[in-house]
């Protein structure tokens, strides 16, 4: 499973890992990882330390995270990316509307 | 004696398939078959004789004239084998067992006219 | 998932046997199983029957005369094509070589002497189901096929209707060299070029998440706004916002567009920058070989909303010769046999090694091509250089109406006040509003170029106090425009007073603007003594106003300028 899921005790955080290459074959599982659960937690993290590659559909993802997760009040974290992922994250500028750590 | 050189129950199988036409299935068998003798008899190479005897052996098994097939099929392999020993005295057992089955099959034909 | 039925269907079965009786016996066996048949007494006529009748499934002997079964099954399969036929040998052969030679015949499956009719029936419908199998695929196949004509079909007319929408610009200009696949605009790649009013030039170099026509569609709105407020004299600014909040809108929320977008302007020698997710542009100074990077400082248009889009621009001063790159992210990314990318430093040692500016464009097309062997079809590039303004030619605007109504003697006055001179730009429509005198239209240029020169004045210089020698060079103008925004931000008091004059003078008309602002003044009479002349950096445009206006006054000690144009008679 390249996606991983974890829930924190009390529900009020997901932590979303990507393993592997974040692009556009892992659609459906990203958006399964988070849509549906109850009650909607309230902040996000998606753990990239095992992410080898972003494109373009990925930031598409987040951004649908991001709208998921109450637009420009979402609180997610990006961690542990990689320099070649930090490079996208900082050429579109996400860095802007992602607390990336 | 009978049941050796015709099988009985490949008969009634034949009869059940062909029903009305099965008389004709047997007087064609045995039109194809006094061919098939001639052309033995006459055959001048290895070949032809191979491919004759072969023809044979498949009518005769399918008609259920058991020797009459096994006997086909010795010949074809002597034939095969190249070694002209014993081929004329295989033909005369062949001539000699048509001549034993076909008096079988016409009273066959006979008998489901009859029906 | 492949549905394949299976109740009886009745077919038509060739039974080719050179053995009258086992061909009677056979024909029957078929025909009571529910089938119809055609007999052949040898290979030859098996052939023919098969040419005349097509049956759909063949049951061949081996050894017939004339034609054997072996070159029978050969000839039978050629003429199927790419249809299944089946070929069932009858044989009573047993040795293995004799069984191999029937499959190289083409032979797919036997039943042996005596026949078996449960056998019979068993094979008959195994191999059926295959051709049924085969049969739905080549359909399938068919219908793919076909739906992928129509697909490309609705692509093409896609690009016919964009490219009228993209192809008002002017990408054809002589100071511009650009490179872009025919396919671009399905790969989400866009490039426009717009000239202002005023003679400036806007390019937008931009990349659509996604491909295909998703990629496409979202170019179209995008291109109307950049082209139509281009057309007006908006600022890259409100074009941006204006792009920003379109997109927002329309596209889904995973789909976003990064751009960058420029302002060039040959009369201010300088380029205005907005960047969004693109990778770096260049900005190559001719005099002092620098190069100077233009990053990505903005998030891509589509994703923020408009209360928090950031329309900041950068401004960089530039002398004649002076060009500006913009790439795609395909350049940096191409890739060679093994996997590996051209990247940032291949593109670096090309920059470096170029001797002659002029080359420089080809000296990347090729280096591209000897690294790749074959051309991508999603890389972008464009050039654009800073070339005498005079040797550029705008298109002359077209107009709509006839010029029956035309309005030949009025004025009107504006009060710009702090509050509305922070987040407003009055030139669009004082351009318009001027430009309903049929008599002006043929100086729009010049007309447009002195209502920004004169409003920029006021407002920078007068209002917001900002020294204009600060612009003397390159960090300098940085500070300048960082300074400006600040500045315009903290505005609480001011204003900007325009007023129009507009009244007949025989056969034609004469037009007076006046420009007050609530600033300090200067000293007009030292600025009007410097030699006219369009190279330096700084100077309120003083000159740019009186080279292209007919009269200029400066009173109220630099306060209050006044302009004057005059049309002749129209022909």
């Amino acid at each position: 499973m390249s996606v991983v899921t974890e829930v924190s005790q009390n529900g009020q955080k997901l932590t979303i890992s990507i393993k592997g290459r974040f692009d556009f074959a892992k659609h459906q599982e990203f958006r399964e990882s988070y849509e549906n659960l109850q009650p909607k937690p309230e902040s996000f993290e998606v753990n990239l330390r095992d992410a080898t590659y972003l494109d373009s559909s990925a930031l598409g993802m987040l951004l649908l995270l991001r709208d998921h997760a109450g637009g420009e009040n979402a609180e997610i974290r990006l961690t542990h990316a990689n320099a070649d992922v930090r490079k996208i994250l900082a050429i579109s500028n996400f860095e802007q509307i992602f607390d990336v750590a | 004696m009978a049941d050796t050189h015709l099988d009985r129950d490949v008969l009634s199988a034949l009869q059940e398939v062909m029903e009305d036409e099965y008389p004709v299935l047997l007087d064609t068998f045995i039109a194809d078959s006094e061919e098939r003798l001639r052309v033995l008899r006459k055959a001048e190479d290895a070949t032809q004789l191979m491919s004759a005897a072969h023809s044979f052996k498949g009518s005769s098994s399918n008609m259920g004239a058991v020797r009459l097939a096994e006997l086909c099929d010795e010949l074809e392999q002597r034939a095969k084998e190249k070694s002209p020993v014993g081929i004329e005295k295989l033909v005369g057992e062949i001539d000699g067992e048509f001549a034993i089955v076909r008096p079988l099959y016409e009273a066959e034909r006979q008998r489901s006219l009859a029906e | 998932m492949i549905a394949v039925q299976s109740s009886f269907e009745s077919l038509t079965i060739l039974i080719a046997e050179d053995s009258a009786a086992d061909r009677m016996l056979l024909s029957s066996i078929v025909r009571r199983q529910g089938h119809a048949v055609l007999t052949a007494a040898n290979g030859a006529e098996a052939v023919q029957a098969f040419e005349q009748q097509r049956p759909q499934l063949v049951l061949m002997d081996a050894m017939m005369p004339v034609m054997d079964g072996f070159e029978a099954a050969r000839q039978i399969k050629a003429l199927a094509g790419e249809t299944l036929v089946p070929i069932i040998f009858l044989t009573s052969l047993t040795e293995s070589e004799a069984l191999a030679r029937c499959l190289e015949a083409g032979g797919d499956d036997f039943l042996a002497k005596p026949y078996n009719q449960v056998i019979l029936a068993a094979k008959i419908k195994a191999m059926d189901r295959l051709r049924r199998l085969q049969a739905t695929v080549l359909e399938q196949r068919d219908q793919i096929a076909r739906h992928h004509d129509y697909l490309l079909n609705e692509q093409r007319v896609a690009k016919a209707v964009f490219d009228k929408v993209a192809h008002s610009g002017c990408l054809s200009a002589p100071n511009i060299r650009y490179l872009q696949s025919p396919y671009a605009l399905f790969n989400g790649d866009l490039l426009l070029a717009a000239f202002t009013p005023a003679g400036d030039m806007h390019v937008l170099l931009g990349d659509f998440t996604g491909h295909g026509l998703p990629a496409a569609v979202g170019a179209m709105p995008l291109a109307e706004v950049f082209y139509g407020m281009t057309a007006k004299g908006y600022g890259l600014s409100e074009t941006l916002r204006e792009m920003n909040s379109k997109l927002k809108r329309i596209l889904p929320v995973d789909m976003f567009c990064c751009a960058t977008l420029l302002c060039l302007s040959f009369q201010r020698r300088s380029v205005e920058v907005w960047n969004g997710g693109m990778p770096d542009g260049y900005l190559h100074s001719i005099a002092s070989g620098t190069r100077t990077p233009l990053t990505a400082r903005h998030l891509p248009l589509g994703v923020l909303s408009p209360q928090t889009f950031d329309d900041r621009t950068q401004v960089f001063p530039m002398a004649v010769g002076d060009r500006v790159f913009l790439l795609s992210d395909g350049v940096i990314d191409t890739c060679d046999a093994n996997d590996q990318l051209f990247g940032i430093e291949r593109l670096e040692r090309v920059f470096a090694a170029n001797q002659q500016p002029d080359a420089l464009f080809e000296e990347i097309e090729q280096a591209l091509r000897d690294f790749r062997g074959e051309a991508r079809d999603d890389v972008s590039m464009v050039e654009i250089s800073l070339v005498e303004a005079a040797q550029l030619s705008p298109p002359a605007p077209v107009y709509s109406d006839s010029g029956q109504s035309c309005p030949l003697d009025w004025s009107v006055s504006f009060e710009f006040r702090a509050a509305t001179l922070k987040r407003f730009n009055p030139l669009p429509y004082l351009l318009q509003l001027l430009l309903e005198v049929h008599g002006l239209r043929a100086q729009s240029g010049a007309l447009y170029s002195v209502l920004a020169e004169l409003y920029s004045n006021a407002l920078e210089h007068g209002v917001l106090g900002l020294d204009s020698s600060l612009k003397r060079d390159a960090s300098g103008f940085a500070r300048y425009y960082q300074e400006r925004n600040a500045r315009l931000d903290a505005l609480q008091d001011g204003y900007v007073r325009v007023n129009l004059q507009v009244s007949p003078k025989g056969e034609g008309g004469s037009l007076t603007i006046q420009v007050e602002d609530s600033g300090k003044g200067f000293d007009v009479a030292q600025v009007m003594d410097r030699p006219l002349d369009g190279v330096r950096l700084s100077g309120r445009g003083v000159s740019l106003i009186r080279q292209l206006s007919r009269e200029a006054r400066w009173s109220d000690d630099g306060r209050s300028a006044c302009v004057e144009f005059y049309w002749e008679a129209l022909a």
